[in-house]
């Protein structure tokens, strides 16, 4: 059978209402928003459970109490969110079974095990998060609050499973397994077969890491809002305190997020070339431009609230200076990685420019550039962060002096591997260039944990130049923090355009092809209204969702006469 | 607050509308569905070229390798020094047209490997039908050079068609399978056009694994499956090449036809 036989026939079989259509905005409009959505509720209510059981930990063993009702205070937030969750999640399975019958069909034929599975496990997740918040009281001493801790992280099981099982279904949508084709039977497919795709396993990874970066920038959005409309200087401190502790942590899981979408786009490459180039150097390929703008302002944005936050911390002038140099390493980072390269081009363009590539910005454009300038950044980061750290401490053990030293050279050794790899790539094939950005990688990271290792133990005993003074923020900090959360979510909106996206035109790759008359992949201008729609719904449903937490109960800060501590919160 | 509360909500929308705005300020690609190329006996030449120069931008897939990197030449731009396509396909081999050159390039892509590159390119004829086919040659002549495609050059019974990007459509296959539905290996071989890149009994190229012993490798369960699908498993020492033979021939032949070259080539011990 010919592939114009296959599309007859498939066209035949669409006439038994294989679309529907949703009045005013459109099926695919309608999917669209439902699927973006609870996706973004679905990372939130992931996301912070990670956060709320890491800082209950840190309140338990190191025995500070803010932590824990820190971690208490958001969990409060899940529980209006996991309702959002289950109504937009509700909402995209109505309209998937409505609008687009014959794919649903196709998808429950083969995975319908698995979703009553989910919808256990989704049971089973909802009430250990009732447990875990209305037992955080009674629980609150001894083994019984161990017993409750356990709970938060059997929620986090229940929830990457149920995260993991539902990534198998759009997985299997973009890399089914390569011996299906368009006239397997869906009955006869195995359910592990058809689970344990090609890109499974590296979506799973990377949105574990993504639910991180974004449940950590929503506390920080949120700890800004409430900073502002603080009243007292000691509420105020509490919720610089909370801001701080959120950007951390997506700061921290960003720097890993990187190395996990290179493992996702390796093993879309190696699935399907044709799918890899679509993405990289296709359609797609303005999209990358995109991306590295957003990152080039997450990168900026999250060292700026540092480097505002070195204002309220005595001994943090001694590093101001160094600021202007890291911003410089930042900016040209930035404009080297957002260099385009191979971009898609017509005739009449690849005439203007003389050939496939811009005779300048072409060299700079290539992923030993790119990678180079991405790694620097990450170093940058790390180093602001470093001074951040050591701002108000003064090292007393001996070998300070030589520690420093030691940690200044693993710096330098780590940008020199990084540049000199990257500027061997220029000279060798492609095969053995892209080997050469795991060593770059290697000596980013291994800098990173010597660096840290050496600097707790350099800071034991350290002595204080004063405390930290909480609450002591201009705005214009609190407003950054509020640029990366919609950033964050804006640039989850654009990567899962570009995922879904390169399916071009089929449901299931080069197994089942979209006939609508939404078939066609929309440009990025369209992709981006549709982006900051979807963003801007779910911030306004966030707020709200923020706003009748504060209805519900006060805010978990305790007024003390101490206020506070300043100490070496986060450090 | 009130003030407090506006300024959150300008710089959200202010931050989204940024975004937006740079990216509707990009060029805008969309990713089309393929779509019927309908060639009548009275096409022009015009009408040839921009039927190719979709094809060429679009289902062809040739932007993938030709003038986005250097995977492939040039086609649309200067190769050093010696003009864009059209201008050069004359002078290529002697005795040849540029027609016939550019043809044969389609068909036979092994045939003229330009030096400096990899044998990468698959069989076009089998990828897009011969109107396509016809239209892209016409596309090309027109950098630089004449067109002298004509409808005569296109068979009349493939002047309509619809392609996927996966292939089909052309190559001389229909409902009853290769070179008019015959189960003679020899003749699916040679329609097929599995030469171009393999080897079988002293004939062919060896770009792709040797078959004349494939039988010793393979039983016949095992050609059909990689015929069906060739991304199923990857000879060794042929990784770099995963990719490159067409997924189509397994919708291109009838079953018998399929069992007829599994067994023939199983028999190749």
């Amino acid at each position: 059978m010919t592939d114009h036989a296959v599309l007859l026939l498939q066209a035949a079989a669409d006439t038994t209402r294989a679309y529907g259509e949703f009045p005013l905005i459109g099926a695919r409009q309608f999917i669209w928003i439902t699927a973006e959505i609870h996706l973004m509720f679905a990372a939130f209510v992931l996301g912070v459970p990670m956060f709320a059981v890491v800082t209950e930990a840190i309140g338990i063993f190191g025995h500070d109490d803010r932590y824990d009702r820190l971690s208490k205070e958001f969990t409060r937030l899940l529980l209006v969110a996991y309702s959002a969750t289950a109504i937009w999640g509700a909402m995209l399975v109505f309209g998937l079974s409505t609008l687009y019958p014959r794919f649903w069909a196709y998808l429950t034929a083969i995975f319908a095990p698995s979703m009553w599975v989910y919808a256990g496990l989704f049971f089973f997740e909802s009430f250990t998060l009732y447990l875990y918040y209305y037992g955080w009281d009674r629980w609150k001493k001894g083994r019984a609050k161990l017993w409750h801790w356990t709970l938060g992280i059997l929620l986090n099981v229940w929830g990457t499973i149920v995260m993991f099982i539902a990534n198998s279904w759009l997985t299997y949508m973009m890399s089914p397994p390569r011996d299906i084709t368009p006239t397997t039977d869906p009955t006869s497919i195995k359910l592990w077969h058809a689970i344990a795709n090609a890109t499974w396993m590296p979506i799973n990874v990377h949105r574990v890491i993504a639910n991180v970066v974004f449940g950590g920038a929503i506390v920080g959005a949120y700890a800004s809002y409430r900073f502002l409309a603080a009243t007292s200087d000691e509420e105020r401190a509490h919720y610089d305190w909370m801001g701080y502790v959120g950007n951390f942590i997506a700061m921290s899981a960003l720097i890993v997020l990187p190395f996990a979408g290179y493992w996702l786009g390796r093993e879309i490459y190696q699935y399907d070339q044709s799918m890899g180039i679509t993405m990289m150097g296709g359609f797609m390929s303005w999209l990358w431009v995109i991306q590295a703008f957003l990152i080039a302002v997450l990168f900026l944005t999250g060292n700026y609230y540092l480097w505002i936050g070195m204002g309220r911390i005595p001994g943090a002038e001694r590093f101001q200076p160094y600021t202007k140099y890291l911003l410089i390493v930042l900016v040209l980072g930035a404009i080297v990685w957002g260099t385009p390269h191979t971009m898609i081009a017509d005739s009449k363009e690849l005439a203007a420019m003389g050939g496939s590539h811009h005779p300048f910005l072409g060299a700079l454009g290539v992923m030993s550039a790119k990678n180079t300038a991405v790694n620097l950044m990450i170093l940058t980061t790390f180093l602001s962060f470093l001074m951040y750290r050591r701002a108000n401490k003064r090292p007393v053990v001996p070998w300070a002096r030589t520690g420093t030293i030691i940690q200044g050279a693993m710096f330098v050794i780590a940008a020199g591997v990084v540049l000199f790899y990257g500027i061997r790539g220029y000279f060798v094939e492609a095969i053995v260039r892209i080997g050469y950005s795991v060593y770059q990688v290697l000596a980013v990271l291994s800098c990173i944990l010597f660096v840290t290792v050496i600097d707790v133990l350099m800071g034991r005993g350290a002595q204080s130049l004063g405390t930290i003074k909480w609450g002591k923020m201009p705005p214009r900090s609190q407003y950054a923090l509020f640029i990366l959360a919609v950033t964050f979510t804006w640039l989850m909106g654009l990567m899962g355009f570009a995922r879904s996206g390169i399916r071009q035109y089929w449901h299931v790759w080069q197994v089942m092809q979209d006939t609508s008359k939404y078939a066609a992949t929309p440009a990025l201008g369209y992709a981006s209204k549709m982006i900051s729609l979807c963003v801007l719904i779910f911030l306004g449903l966030v707020a709200f969702v923020f706003w009748l937490g504060g209805l519900a109960e006060k805010s978990t800060y305790v007024t003390t006469e101490k206020g506070p501590r300043g100490g070496h919160v986060g450090h | 607050m009130w003030a407090t509360n506006l300024k959150i909500v300008g710089i959200v929308l202010g931050t989204l509308a940024l975004y937006t705005l740079i990216a509707n300020k990009i060029p805008q690609v969309q990713s089309e569905v393929p779509q019927t190329l309908t060639l009548g006996a009275n096409v022009t030449p015009e009408q040839l070229v921009a039927a190719g120069e979709k094809v060429f931008n679009g289902i062809g897939g040739c932007t993938t390798c030709h003038g986005l990197g250097t995977r492939a030449p040039n086609l649309l731009t200067d190769e050093n020094g010696t003009g864009p396509i059209g201008a050069r396909c004359g002078k290529r081999e002697p005795g040849k047209s540029c027609k016939q050159y550019l043809y044969e390039s389609l068909d036979q892509p092994t045939a003229y490997i330009v030096a400096g590159y990899q044998p990468i390119m698959p069989v076009m004829t089998k990828q897009l039908s011969p109107a396509q086919i016809w239209s892209v040659i016409a596309f090309l002549e027109s950098q630089g050079g004449t067109v002298d495609v004509t409808a005569s050059d296109i068979p009349a019974t493939s002047s309509t068609s619809t392609t996927s990007p996966t292939g089909g459509g052309g190559g001389g296959a229909g409902a009853g399978g290769l070179a008019g539905g015959a189960t003679d290996p020899k003749a699916i071989i040679q329609a097929a056009g599995c030469l171009a890149c393999h080897k079988l009994d002293g004939q062919g190229q060896t770009i792709a694994p040797d078959l004349t012993h494939v039988g010793s490798r393979r039983d016949a369960e095992s050609i059909r499956k990689k015929i069906l699908d060739p991304m199923s498993s990857i000879a060794k020492g042929y990784e770099k090449l995963a990719g490159i033979m067409p997924k189509t021939f397994g919708t291109m032949m009838n079953a018998a036809q399929l069992e007829a070259l599994a067994q023939f080539l199983a028999a190749h011990k």
